[in-house]
């Protein structure tokens, strides 16, 4: 018997072979004995196993093992929440560090477009001013086509007193 | 629920409460299934201390995954693949580390087993159950760490081939090959055993 046909001797006792195959090796088992040793010797290891763990028991009391595992749990618990603290406040920080750049570069370039638009359009007079009250507020002016550009690098207030300018 | 309440309690309803915060529902989990657990641990690796960390590290990550469990399959069983995933990393590791012997070089690659003479008689016909598990331990823990890995899954886990082939990142070839081989050797160190007795 070549080593093919003791893999599927194996393979037809585990019941994983194809219909077809399993017919095959049906019918070797019905001529030859030693497929049927084979058999005998595999279905015999198997039987060996079965219930092999039963009773086994593990070494440590309820209450100790418990404890290791309690203590286990609380401390992973801990460290999750710390480094999702540190995580939060990290995305914190570096979003308030972009914001500071993209702001002021966003404004410029809001401005830049604008004059950009006004230069191609033919028109030269335009001014760009900061209000000396308001150092986050851009202001340009293209006087030619009378348009004016304010921009607050702040949000504007949520505030239901605040008052609207008219 | 009291104290009395999840002794009596049914799996389901103390998972239901673990996953909803109760740690002593889960405790009684751990309790009812710690030596299944354990023992399985212990079928993998043979060797207690590492089976009991196992075990315990097990435990810690049901506890993490619990919301996960969707009862689709018993409560044990779903911490069995857990205890045997982490068995299996572990075995990984200890390949790395320890360098092989010719033997177990030879045995991986196989070819003995072809050859074998067959066992006619049942080696453990017989046997108390304890006497039995004492002359399975001995001859498993003379296996290769592949082969009794692969035969734990099989017969005691009852996974086929290809789940088996995932599971231990090989082909399922080489999964028909090892367990082959391993029930072969296995067949025969039972044998020497009843010869010497």
């Amino acid at each position: 018997m070549d080593y093919d046909t003791q893999l599927k001797v194996q393979t037809y006792l585990d019941g994983e072979l194809s219909p077809v195959e399993s017919r095959e090796i049906a019918n070797l088992l019905a001529r030859d004995r030693d497929a049927v040793a084979l058999l005998g010797e595999l279905r015999n290891t198997r039987q060996a196993l079965v219930g092999t763990e039963i009773g086994v028991l593990l070494p440590e009391s309820r209450e100790f093992f418990w404890s290791k595992i309690e203590r286990d749990i609380k401390f992973q618990e801990k460290r999750d929440a710390q480094s999702q603290a540190v995580s939060a406040f990290s995305l914190g920080d570096f979003f308030h560090s972009w914001r500071r750049l993209f702001v002021p570069a966003a404004a410029l370039s809001a401005l830049a477009l604008a004059a950009i638009m006004t230069l191609s359009s033919g028109s030269h007079v335009s001014l760009v001013e900061t209000a000396v009250a308001d150092p986050g507020a851009f202001t340009y002016h293209d006087f030619s086509t009378g348009t004016t550009l304010v921009w607050f690098s702040y949000p504007a207030e949520d505030n239901d007193n605040s008052s609207v300018a008219k | 629920m009291t104290e009395k309440d999840y002794s009596s309690a049914e799996d389901p309803k103390l998972v239901r409460a673990a996953q909803q915060g109760d740690m002593a529902a889960f405790e009684e989990l751990v309790a009812r299934h710690r030596d299944k657990i354990y023992a399985r641990a212990l079928s993998m690796m043979r060797n207690e201390e590492e089976a009991v960390d196992l075990s315990q590290e097990a435990w810690v990550k049901g506890w993490q995954r619990l919301r996960q469990f969707q009862g689709e399959a018993s409560f044990g069983t779903w911490m069995t693949r857990i205890v045997i995933n982490l068995c299996l990393d572990q075995l990984r590791k200890h390949k790395r580390q320890r360098t092989e012997s010719i033997e177990a070089m030879d045995e991986e690659s196989g070819g003995v087993e072809r050859h074998m003479p067959v066992v006619t008689i049942n080696p453990t016909a017989g046997l108390e159950r304890s006497e039995l598990r004492q002359r399975i331990d001995k001859a498993m823990s003379q296996l290769s760490y592949e082969h009794r890995t692969v035969l734990v899954l099989h017969e005691f886990e009852e996974m086929e081939y290809k789940q088996i082939a995932e599971a231990m990142e090989c082909s399922i070839g080489t999964v028909m090959s090892r367990l082959f081989y391993a029930r072969r050797k296995l067949a025969a160190l039972l044998a020497d055993l009843r010869k010497s007795e």
